[in-house]
């Protein structure tokens, strides 16, 4: 427990020193005004060059109580449409599941990174959604199509 | 018991397997047939000892340390073949699944590439040991102190020891992991080797690690298994491959009495092969209750077969799939009935009696079904009995004892037949199954038999064991007698169905 609350501590410290452009990632702060460092809420830029640029994509980052053991959850937003997001928002990634990639050492800035390149490079050998996936697979133009006007909802601020 | 015996003097002069089953009833044996019973047996004691049945597979039963011991034999030639250290040969060797010599060839073409791949890397100096590195910043925990130990594998991801042994404590308890824990630095694929861990974990989970990895190895081992049975720890050692059951029904015996098929570690069901018994437990669980409803109160529609339960209302059936219109009594078209609206008085005409015969055909195939599934079902039900009855028979001894004067070691009978009967039913109930997707020809005919001979001999063991306890000891000699009998129809029947598998004899009525 106190694990979780000191690499949250330090994180939080080596975010606010340094950070990747475009991003941004913070605690959530409660009504009653608390910061609750074990929800992040996060911002995803698209990549410059691709199609997903322009767009900033909003993330809940929630950390179980065994972090780093465990990695965190996150979730887009409203929901993202993308292969690899469920229809609740969850992103599907090897680095996020306990069985697969995770690893302790993995940092809030390396997810945030490793869902940006996500974005412009699905995977589809885990889909996770149907809509996003059968597009994507069947009939490339219409996704694109989808994914630009998702842009345009989500403008980078 | 006059011509039981006669039978099996005539079959034991003229088949040879019959001698083997007497090594194994060896005071069975010297009991009922005293010397008559089989005068070479002496003689041919030493050739019976290493000769084995047509249905018996060699096997070997190995304890938790017997795996051990096995395990680090083969971790110790690759590691002496190689010069590699033991535990990264143990990596090397898990990560090949124990298949030594593609591992060898892979390693002396490409060194680098497959210690790579296994986790390895190539660098092995020096021993595992933890170290204070000025300025170190933990990337797990952010810790900093100036005395944080700290410890790296070759990879030279560097953590503390705390959040090293957290790590580790993690995959093994609760993920039961061992043989594949990588380094935790992001992307790092270097496999956590049993010298780091003994350094960095507590001897109880040091024991689970072990544990774990005699798992993974007997799990890795296509010729082990670990026996099914609860709480048993032996594993069985068997050459028997998955691309020989279409032949052999391997069943093997676990030190613990558990009957089990190596192939697919159900409970020993010889005769029939695997793939079968898989299709058969497949085919009963959808049907089995529901057919016998089916059968009992439905007709099928004569043109599109669709089941239909007739459920009140006039003769004139009208099928609600495809719209046939018939009559329920002769299933004859509706149309040639004219206006007989109530009741059907025809008799052979030829629409009604094609449609009866389709119907006829359809029902049998579901009869046939069910006769082989209800003699199944019954014997597996009477083997639960006969087991309740096994667990009586100690009580049943001990009474029979006081009452009769005999001795413990004279009322062993019981046991004995007991044990029998629950193995005849288990084959006999597996020969139902079996029979089932035979296509009949003249070796079904001689299997009818065995079966028929095997089946009947347990009801009357079966009869004579539920006596009252005083007339038990009266029997004494013909319980003997028949569950010796029982034996040797199993063997008997066993032989032959194994050995004509064996040589591909057997035509099926499916494709398996």
């Amino acid at each position: 427990m106190s694990l979780c609350i000191n690499r949250l501590t330090e994180e939080r410290k080596q975010w606010r020193r340094d950070h990747p452009f475009g991003f941004y990632a913070k605690p959530h702060r409660t009504p009653q005004g608390v910061l609750d460092l074990k929800r992040w809420e996060c911002g995803i830029p698209g990549k410059a060059q691709t199609l997903w640029d322009g767009g900033l994509f909003k993330l809940d980052v929630t950390f179980p109580d065994e972090y780093p053991t465990k990695p965190p959850k996150c979730k887009f937003v409203p929901p993202l449409f993308h292969p690899n997001v469920y229809p609740s928002g969850t992103v599907c990634l090897s680095i996020l599941n306990e069985e697969e990639a995770w690893k302790p050492a993995i940092t809030i800035k390396q997810i945030l990174l490793g869902i940006q390149d996500l974005l412009d490079d699905p995977n589809p050998e885990s889909p996770a959604q149907a809509e996003a996936y059968n597009l994507f697979k069947k009939d490339r133009p219409a996704y694109e199509k989808r994914v630009r006007q998702v842009v345009k909802e989500n403008p980078t601020l | 018991m006059e011509s039981d015996d006669d039978f099996m003097s005539v079959a034991s002069s003229a088949d040879d397997f019959l001698d083997t089953q007497a090594s194994d009833d060896e005071s069975l044996g010297e009991v009922d047939f005293g010397d008559d019973f089989d005068g070479g047996f002496s003689k041919d004691k030493d050739i019976i000892a290493t000769s084995r049945k047509p249905y018996e597979v060699d096997f070997k039963v190995l304890n938790p340390d017997d795996i051990d011991r096995e395990q680090n034999r083969q971790i110790n030639e690759v590691s002496s073949i190689l010069s590699l250290p033991p535990e990264s040969s143990a990596i090397l060797l898990r990560y090949g699944r124990w298949n030594r010599e593609k591992l060898i060839e892979g390693y002396m073409d490409h060194p680098e590439e497959t210690l790579e791949e296994a986790g390895l890397g190539t660098n092995f100096e020096g021993t595992p040991k933890t170290e204070v590195v000025p300025g170190f910043v933990c990337e797990i925990c952010c810790e900093d102190g100036d005395n944080l130990e700290t410890y790296a594998m070759r990879c030279g991801h560097r953590f503390c020891v705390d959040c090293y042994r957290h790590y580790l404590a993690q995959k093994i308890r609760e993920e039961g992991e061992a043989a594949r824990i990588e380094c935790p630095g992001d992307g790092c694929n270097m496999i956590v080797d049993s010298k780091s861990l003994s350094l960095l974990v507590t001897p109880r989970l040091k024991e689970r690690y072990y544990t774990l990895l005699q798992r993974t190895y007997v799990d890795d081992k296509e010729n082990l298994k670990w026996c099914p049975a609860p709480n048993c720890e032996y594993a069985v050692d068997c050459q028997v491959k998955q691309r020989d059951l279409r032949r052999i029904v391997p069943t093997v015996e676990c030190n613990c009495k558990h009957h089990f098929c190596f192939g697919c570690t159900l409970n020993d069901h010889q005769p029939a092969p695997c793939q079968l018994v898989r299709m058969w437990l497949k085919k009963c669980e959808d049907d089995s209750e529901t057919a016998n409803w089916i059968s009992a109160n439905t007709k099928e529609c004569p043109r599109c077969h669709s089941t239909i339960e007739k459920n009140g209302g006039c003769n004139h059936m009208t099928c609600r799939k495809c719209k046939h219109e018939f009559c329920w009594m002769c299933m004859g078209l509706w149309s040639e009935h004219g206006t007989s609206w109530y009741n059907c008085n025809r008799y052979e005409e030829k629409s009604g009696s094609e449609a009866r015969t389709a119907q006829a055909k359809s029902r049998a195939s579901l009869e046939r079904y069910l006769h082989y599934y209800n003699r199944y079902a019954n014997h597996e039900q009477s083997a639960k009995l006969d087991k309740d009855l096994f667990l009586k028979t100690e009580k049943k001894m001990t009474s029979l004892q006081s009452q009769s004067g005999l001795s413990w070691i004279e009322v062993q009978f019981l046991d004995t037949a007991s044990q029998a009967l629950q193995q005849c039913r288990q084959t006999l109930k597996w020969t139902y199954a079996f029979a089932y997707y035979l296509a009949r020809n003249n070796l079904t005919e001689i299997f009818e038999d065995n079966q028929k001979d095997l089946e009947m001999a347990v009801e009357n063991l079966s009869e004579m064991f539920e006596k009252p306890v005083p007339e038990l000891a009266n029997l004494k000699v013909d319980i003997l007698d028949k569950t010796a009998y029982c034996n040797k129809r199993r063997v008997i029947l066993l032989s032959d169905t194994a050995e004509n598998l064996k040589n591909g004899e057997w035509s099926f009525n499916v494709d398996w």
